[in-house]
């Protein structure tokens, strides 16, 4: 590999670096994952990176490598607390003290988000970047109409959650 | 709900501004890190699991108590020659699968994919094991019905002149047939157990996936 694609690759990735801590925020739970994710994602993109054509922006790219790394390649390290237990704690205090204020609202939405499963996960975060159900579709390897009936079947899900 | 998730998405672009920011030196100090994906994990895995019957087939004395003995030579030749066959099969089987894993595939695809060349080193593994517990039945089979089998076996003379033949036959077929029964069940154990730990959240995801196409 040569210093060129080396610079071009960091700089583009340091621009873009906000995608990668989404992903890693999403499905990780404390400071010390979230720099393991980050790692791994930038070691799959690198990896990947010279297959790179361009045809495609950058940024389009890096939401399936980082996704697919979360999902399906990273190994969770077993520091990690159990996302159940770590949210349902959280989601308690929350529920208890509620009020109508949308500040309120949104921590029980993001609550509830980081309890869905890995592949709902990849949906909602999708759908939470603009991403139109094609791509959804594409990213996941699902058909578009399946990728519609899993984001209602996601919202219904999200609605048990909030509101048991 | 609807509405509830678009207010969400409002405040997910809103909330870029907390995100961290690494430098360009952090970034670059990570790219020449070690990954540590579950795809280099089956890699490793994979390969101790294809050598290690290899290397208690090429242990010194496992082989020559085989191939000392005349009875069991020619038997023993094909049976090598059949299993290399196989072997050879099943590595270049698993190195075109493992090759063709890529993270840019969808998601889909790319769990299938490690699923199918783990697949690849589950039934190299089911047949090795089958082929060990195989030899260790010939062996008790052999020692049953000739006695020029049990006499080649290392130490058997010492036993005789303690025990008659006929509780010194019987004796070595249970050991036979009992220790290639435990070594089998054992080492399918460990593996089973590591197959199932690595896999587990991935099979977990990809039925997830593919339960929706039906």
């Amino acid at each position: 590999m040569n210093k060129e694609l080396e610079h071009k690759f960091v700089t583009e990735l340091e621009n873009n670096q906000n995608i990668v801590h989404k992903v890693c925020t999403l499905y990780t739970n404390d400071r010390d994952s979230h720099k393991d994710l980050f790692q791994e994602i930038t070691i799959q993109l690198w990896k990947a990176y010279p297959k790179f054509r361009g045809d495609s922006k950058f940024s389009t790219w890096m939401y399936r490598v980082a996704l697919n790394t979360a999902i399906t390649m990273y190994r969770k390290s077993k520091k990690r607390i159990r996302t159940q237990d770590y949210e349902s704690v959280i989601f308690k205090i929350t529920a208890d003290e509620y009020d109508e204020t949308e500040e309120q609202q949104l921590k029980l939405m993001y609550n509830a988000v980081k309890q869905l499963g890995d592949i709902d996960k990849a949906l909602v975060f999708l759908y939470l970047e603009d991403k139109n159900y094609t791509e959804i579709a594409e990213t996941l390897g699902i058909t578009e109409v399946n990728a519609r009936v899993k984001m209602n079947r996601i919202k219904n899900k999200l609605r048990t959650i909030l509101d048991p | 709900m609807m509405d509830e998730l678009e207010l969400l998405k409002k405040d997910w672009q809103k909330k870029e501004e907390h995100l961290p920011k690494l430098s360009y030196d952090e970034i670059h100090k990570m790219i020449w890190k070690k990954s540590s994906s579950i795809v280099k994990w089956i890699l490793i895995i994979s390969i101790l699991e294809i050598t290690l019957p290899q290397l208690l087939f090429l242990f010194p004395s496992f082989r020559s108590a085989i191939s000392d003995s005349s009875t069991f030579n020619s038997g023993y030749i094909a049976l090598s020659v059949f299993y290399y066959i196989v072997v050879i099969y099943f590595i270049y089987l698993f190195y075109k699968r493992y090759k063709e894993i890529s993270v840019l595939d969808d998601a889909k695809n790319l769990m299938r994919k490690i699923i199918s060349a783990r697949k690849t080193v589950l039934y190299y593994i089911i047949f090795s094991l089958s082929m060990l517990f195989l030899i260790f039945l010939y062996y008790a089979i052999g020692i049953y019905i000739s006695d020029e089998a049990l006499m080649s076996i290392e130490g058997v003379d010492r036993l005789l002149e303690k025990k008659s033949l006929e509780e010194t036959r019987n004796a070595l077929f249970w050991v036979f047939s009992l220790s290639g029964l435990a070594v089998t069940v054992v080492m399918g154990g460990i593996y089973f157990l590591l197959y199932g730990l690595l896999l587990r959240k991935l099979k977990r995801n990809y039925q997830e996936l593919k339960k929706m196409e039906v």
